[in-house]
């Protein structure tokens, strides 16, 4: 029999959320755990940090102390491949908003006195090391988790088809969906799999598993700019961490 | 003697443990320390839209999402004069007593029971305690099937609103659930036996207790006074002058009670609350009691029983939601949520989180923007208490090797169910 996969889920500062979905798969996450070897996940266990090689971490949050950007880091070195869990990870996050604030002012309102508190400005992981994988979502799909985690532990990357949220939603082409019924809905330019949950709780979608990669936003966005003022859209846009994908999106369509 | 654990495991979020004891036995710099970063939630939230907060304030927690969720909107509720109807409330009721049923089931069994038997990894758990852990298990699936019937999603749940449901559930998924209980019971009781029977360690300090209190029902869901000692204090008294929020030990913000420690969650509520239980709950806390020789008068001096006091509230709660159904079910689940209207004002709320009680008070402007809030979590709260009970704990396993000496720190802090991700948001 071929040796067991080294799997390791590490948490940075977060909710914690996507790992609580992997522990609300009940006993499939641990008939899944039967086929790897785990090495670290803090939630259910508490050995120390294993010295040797990972072959996949998964990371789930934000990095914002400097420890969580150290073990970042550390994780990496040990790791043949990395997969960001979330979208905290992947995107930003809720914290992200912060970024598109005055960030010495938000703390502010939390604390006066602000010597010594940690308060960088919100980055993705992918900007301290390189990530081979997302697995996206606030919070992830535990469906698409088991099913991505088995490729991967066999060393091979999953590809997320490139298809928009509406395909998979209910409402799609019913008078229940939001935009027909203008209210703004990101559905139609973000990233499926996610079985179009937050429409099924008649919630509409913020992309929260990240923009489309072959979608031209521009055009959308002045579509739903007619529902509500530009302000409320692209406050809707910084909710989940997508207002700079949108941006960079922008300017790489701009150059070409 | 320095005694460190850099990162305490098992509990939601990340926190260490540091302390010092001199060769007089005394103890100094004792701390637990979060170890998470500020992610600034309530900063966040200034200038945003009324409407999106609860979806922001969610995030504060993956464990317990639910209540935050809830106590967020009926603070906004109450700053923006909205009733909610008797649907949305039994509604909302039906979700927190999922919330507590969920949270309690995977502390008290994954993360501080081990503690009782030396098991370092919940696999060997698995392994060692197979029947209970298939219990737990499926105690957790009747409180996820709950949510996903009401909420459509566990985690970060969808259907909640300002003045009321997105969405309503249907009927014939509520009453499936209600067949379902019975057997959410049997569960709980398999996992009772095997918990009433564990040797809890030795542990006696009189603590002060908090939760919110009424005389009608086991409080949870809203109640306008906090019970703390003996003294029954309004919400709003409580919250705007008793209890003091330390702003020196960033980046949590720990909470006394005029400059006093106490102790909120489970075993809080039990001690202020526990003639109102539900029967089968009442009934398994006496068997306790009794089988475990305990003087009734000390029955809350021994921390380490808020692991079967969580064990009760999980009973408890499963039962209360057997009432919602039966009581949702006579309703007519048709109905539109309240129209928001926009003013200025202020709103303060307080619930019973699995592990106490969460306050979260907002400001709105005249647009409807959050002009400030403050959200006050049950962790930040009772920290104070946890280090002073460590204190008194030290000298009793202070001869102990190492390991053991830190595996009972652990359990102590482990059993008490801090949450830091809550702690530090």
């Amino acid at each position: 029999m071929a040796k067991k996969a080294k799997i390791a889920i590490v948490s940075l500062t977060s909710c914690e959320g996507c790992q609580f979905v992997l522990l609300d798969l009940g006993q499939r996450f641990f008939d899944f755990l039967k086929k790897v070897e785990l090495l670290d996940f803090k939630l259910i266990e508490e050995e120390p940090f294993p010295k040797g090689k990972i072959d996949v971490a998964f990371i789930e949050g934000n990095p914002i102390t400097k420890e969580d950007v150290s073990s970042l880091k550390q994780v990496r070195k040990k790791s043949k491949i990395l997969v960001v869990l979330g979208n905290c990870a992947a995107l930003g996050g809720i914290p992200e908003i912060k970024n598109y604030q005055n960030k010495e002012k938000t703390i502010r309102y939390i604390y006066k006195k602000i010597q010594g508190i940690e308060n960088p400005e919100i980055k993705e992981v992918d900007n301290f090391v390189k990530v081979d994988f997302t697995i996206p979502g606030c919070p992830i799909n535990g469906e698409e988790f088991l099913k991505f985690v088995l490729p991967l532990i066999k060393d091979k990357i999953p590809e997320i088809p490139q298809k928009p949220v509406c395909l998979e939603c209910s409402y799609l082409g019913k008078k229940t969906c939001f935009l027909r019924r203008k209210e703004p809905c990101l559905g139609p330019i973000s990233l499926a799999g996610c079985e179009a949950i937050c429409p099924e709780g008649e919630f509409p979608c913020y992309g929260c598993r990240g923009i489309l990669e072959n979608v031209k936003p521009k055009g959308f966005l002045k579509t739903l700019e007619k529902m509500k003022s530009k302000e409320e859209i692209e406050e809707n846009l910084e909710l989940f961490g997508i207002k700079d994908s949108i941006l960079e999106l922008k300017n790489k369509q701009k150059t070409k | 003697m320095k005694i460190s654990i850099p990162h305490i495991h098992k509990i939601e979020g990340d926190a260490g443990f540091w302390a010092e004891v001199t060769k007089e036995g005394k103890v100094e710099g004792l701390k637990i320390q979060s170890l998470l970063g500020l992610r600034q939630i309530e900063g966040i939230l200034v200038g945003r839209k009324v409407e999106e907060a609860p979806v922001v304030i969610s995030r504060i927690c993956g464990i317990c999402p639910v209540v935050h969720i809830l106590n967020a909107i009926s603070a906004f509720e109450n700053a923006l004069s909205i009733k909610v109807s008797p649907l949305t409330v039994s509604l909302r009721k039906l979700m927190l007593a999922f919330q507590m049923i969920q949270s309690h089931a995977l502390h008290l069994f994954f993360m501080s029971f081990p503690d009782f038997f030396n098991i370092e990894n919940d696999l060997d758990l698995l392994k060692k305690f197979p029947r209970e852990a298939k219990a737990a298990m499926k105690v957790r699936d009747y409180a996820l099937d709950i949510t996903k019937i009401v909420g459509t999603r566990v985690v970060h749940p969808l259907t909640f609103k300002i003045g009321g449901f997105r969405k309503l559930p249907e009927k014939e998924k509520l009453q499936k659930l209600l067949k379902d209980s019975d057997s959410a019971i049997e569960n709980a009781l398999i996992l009772g036996k095997t918990l009433k029977k564990i040797s809890y360690p030795k542990f006696e300090r009189k603590i002060n207790f908090a939760s919110l209190y009424s005389e009608k029902e086991y409080s949870f869901y809203q109640a306008n006074l906090v019970k703390i000692k003996e003294e029954k204090v309004t919400i709003g008294d409580f919250y705007s002058n008793k209890m003091i929020e330390d702003l020196k030990t960033p980046p949590v913000k720990k909470v006394k009670f005029r400059g006093e420690s106490y102790m909120l969650g489970a075993i809080a509520r039990l001690k202020n609350n526990n003639s109102l239980l539900n029967p089968k709950a009442k009934e398994i806390l006496e068997e306790f009691i009794k089988e475990q020789g305990i003087d009734k008068e000390k029955m809350f001096d021994n921390i380490f029983y808020n692991l079967f006091y969580q064990f009760v509230e999980v009973l408890h709660f499963i039962e209360e939601t057997q009432k919602i159904i039966k009581e949702v079910s006579a309703m007519d689940l048709k109905e539109n949520p309240k129209e928001i209207k926009i003013k200025k004002g202020t709103g303060l709320s307080a619930m019973e989180a699995p592990r106490g009680t969460l306050f979260d008070y907002v400001e709105i402007d005249e647009k409807g923007r959050v002009f400030s809030c403050n959200i006050i979590t049950p962790s930040a709260q009772f920290l104070n208490n946890l280090e002073e009970d460590i204190k008194f704990y030290l000298p009793e396993i202070i001869k102990m090797s190492e390991k053991e000496r830190i595996r009972k720190i652990r359990s102590l802090v482990r059993v008490y169910d801090p949450c830091i991700s809550c702690a530090t948001h």
